[in-house]
């Protein structure tokens, strides 16, 4: 049987993982333009983090005490609430005395730590925790596939409905609070959007990818020079070109997911790249 | 000449941050037609006094009055805002009506037509497709008082508007808000750490700075005298007229 016989024959295994690379991906990609332009790019790698030690807890909890925690919704809301809580934790603080990327490095340093301590006290699920970690998860059960489909629909709504008030708020939060606007209400729409996109996508892509997903896209739509819907627009298409094309090219190359994606997501930087260069403002 | 009616006063307001006054006592009215300019030295508390006479921030004893719902427009610092959005000049004045749209509503025909009036308005209307960090120093200047105008403001408040900029682009800034100013009754609020920028537009000014608790205001030829600028700038201070415009300068070897 010929590798796309074969592929097109194990349709069960890859059908769920594709279906959530895409959802991911687009999502990821989209919420991506506003950690790009906010500079707050670290901060999705922290909150990253922060969900994965939500899984540790979860699978903990499981192997250790016995509460019941073996289902993916279960553990994929530990991890949303531990990023949601992480999300409105960051925005909320900002110490006068310390940078931002105090605080955001603090958080991922100590959120990594707990994800290292805690997968080398776990016995049975540490295998998981690892490729979850960095994207080696293949199999996708349905509940979490509904999850991530939740969560996206979720998102869509809130930025379509709210899209004028969000980027206001984000562009120039100062001019929007004279003007009135509630900055830190919309700060929050945003925070919790990213803040539940990013576990439910870990849990499939594992936390390399999404990291990678919230910055390459939009990296690369704003090195073509578009304006902002375009940059939108761009973002999500790579978004979901760079996780289903790296997971159908992880399977015939057979390599690790979730490296994949990141590097069919680099790839995506070569357009504007080349017309940075050829511009001669590289 | 009558003043028109008050849009907004702080009433022996103690102004500041979290629970920390900075300032107390602070009496300050804008009416419409009024064009006040918040003088002080860089750190003193102008932007505070700013932020709490639009009500961003909460005063922290005394009182903010407010008559009647006001259309604020503001234009922060340009450094403050990010030219890195890939936003057009355009796009950026929209923004201006977002306050005014409320949620769930999308701008329309007639809000694409005041940011065009208000590009117009500042001189620039040809560049409102071009992306806003293309533009020069000057011009996005220009952008955000557009954007501020887009909201059909009543009292217009503007932040060191000419930081960083050359004395022709300074003038040229100014010169926009004299404008404004002189078209009707707007009300315009300005801060700045330059006398000299502000002393030949300005109307009223009020002096401040925190770390000496001063807090002044009066007309311009009021504040404009040795008394009130030597508790400004802790030296003597003088004023000079040369081809019609007002030059302050310290006094070399002048005392207080």
């Amino acid at each position: 049987m010929s590798a796309l016989g074969g592929f097109l024959a194990a349709r069960e295994i890859w059908q769920a993982p594709l279906l959530a690379s895409v959802m991911g991906g687009a999502l990821l990609g989209f919420l991506g333009v506003y950690v790009v332009l906010r500079r707050t790019v670290f901060v999705s790698a922290a909150l990253t983090q922060i969900s994965t030690v939500g899984l540790v807890v979860g699978l903990f909890l499981e192997e250790r005490l016995h509460v019941e925690a073996e289902h993916a919704h279960h553990q994929l809301g530990m991890a949303m609430g531990f990023a949601v809580a992480g999300a409105l934790l960051l925005g909320a603080l900002r110490p006068r005395r310390l940078p931002a990327e105090a605080t955001v490095g603090a958080a991922w340093v100590i959120a990594s730590a707990a994800v290292v301590l805690g997968i080398s006290r776990l016995v049975h699920a540490s295998h998981d925790l690892g490729g979850m970690v960095f994207g080696n998860a293949v199999a996708v059960p349905d509940d979490e596939l509904w999850m991530i489909a939740a969560v996206a629909l979720l998102c869509a709504a809130l930025h379509l409905a709210f899209a004028k008030e969000i980027t206001f708020a984000s562009f120039d939060p100062e001019t929007a609070t004279a003007l009135g606007l509630r900055v830190r209400t919309w700060d929050a729409v945003l925070s919790l959007t990213i803040g539940l996109a990013i576990p439910a996508s870990a849990r499939a892509l594992g936390a390399l990818p999404v990291f990678a997903l919230l910055t390459l896209p939009a990296s690369a739509a704003l090195l073509l020079g578009l304006r902002l819907r375009g940059v939108f627009l761009v973002a999500t298409a790579v978004g979901v070109l760079s996780a289903a094309g790296g997971y159908l090219a992880s399977w015939f190359a057979e390599t690790p997911t979730g490296a994949t994606m990141v590097l069919v997501a680099a790839l995506a930087l070569l357009p504007g790249a080349l017309r940075w260069a050829r511009l001669g403002r590289a | 000449m009558t003043r028109g009616p008050v849009l907004v006063a702080l009433r022996g307001a103690t102004i500041g941050y979290g629970r920390r006054g900075l300032l107390a006592g602070v009496e300050l009215e804008v009416a419409a037609g009024d064009f006040l300019a918040l003088v002080g030295p860089n750190g003193g508390g102008k932007t505070t006094v700013l932020r709490s006479l639009l009500g961003a921030l909460r005063v922290l004893a005394g009182r903010r009055e407010l008559p009647r719902p006001l259309r604020v427009g503001y234009v922060p610092q340009r450094d403050h805002v990010d030219a890195i959005w890939p936003l057009t000049a355009g796009e950026v004045v929209l923004m201006g009506r977002t306050p005014g749209l409320g949620i769930l509503r999308r701008p329309g025909p007639v809000d694409h037509r005041r940011v065009a009036g208000a590009l117009e308005q500042v001189g620039i209307g040809e560049l409102s497709g071009r992306r806003y960090g293309d533009l020069s120093g000057g011009q996005r200047q220009r952008t955000l008082i557009a954007r501020a105008l887009a909201a059909e403001p009543e009292l217009l408040a503007v932040d060191e508007p000419t930081n960083g900029m050359d004395p022709a682009a300074e003038l040229s800034t100014m010169d926009v808000l004299r404008d404004l100013h002189a078209g009707g009754t707007l009300a315009i609020v300005m801060v700045s750490h330059r006398l000299d920028a502000v002393a030949n537009y300005a109307r009223t000014l009020a002096f401040v700075d925190k770390e000496r608790g001063l807090f002044r205001v009066g007309s311009l030829d009021e504040m404009l005298r040795p008394e009130p600028l030597s508790a400004l700038y802790g030296r003597a201070v003088e004023v000079r007229e040369e081809g019609g415009r007002r030059m302050v300068q310290p006094v070399i070897g002048g005392r207080p």
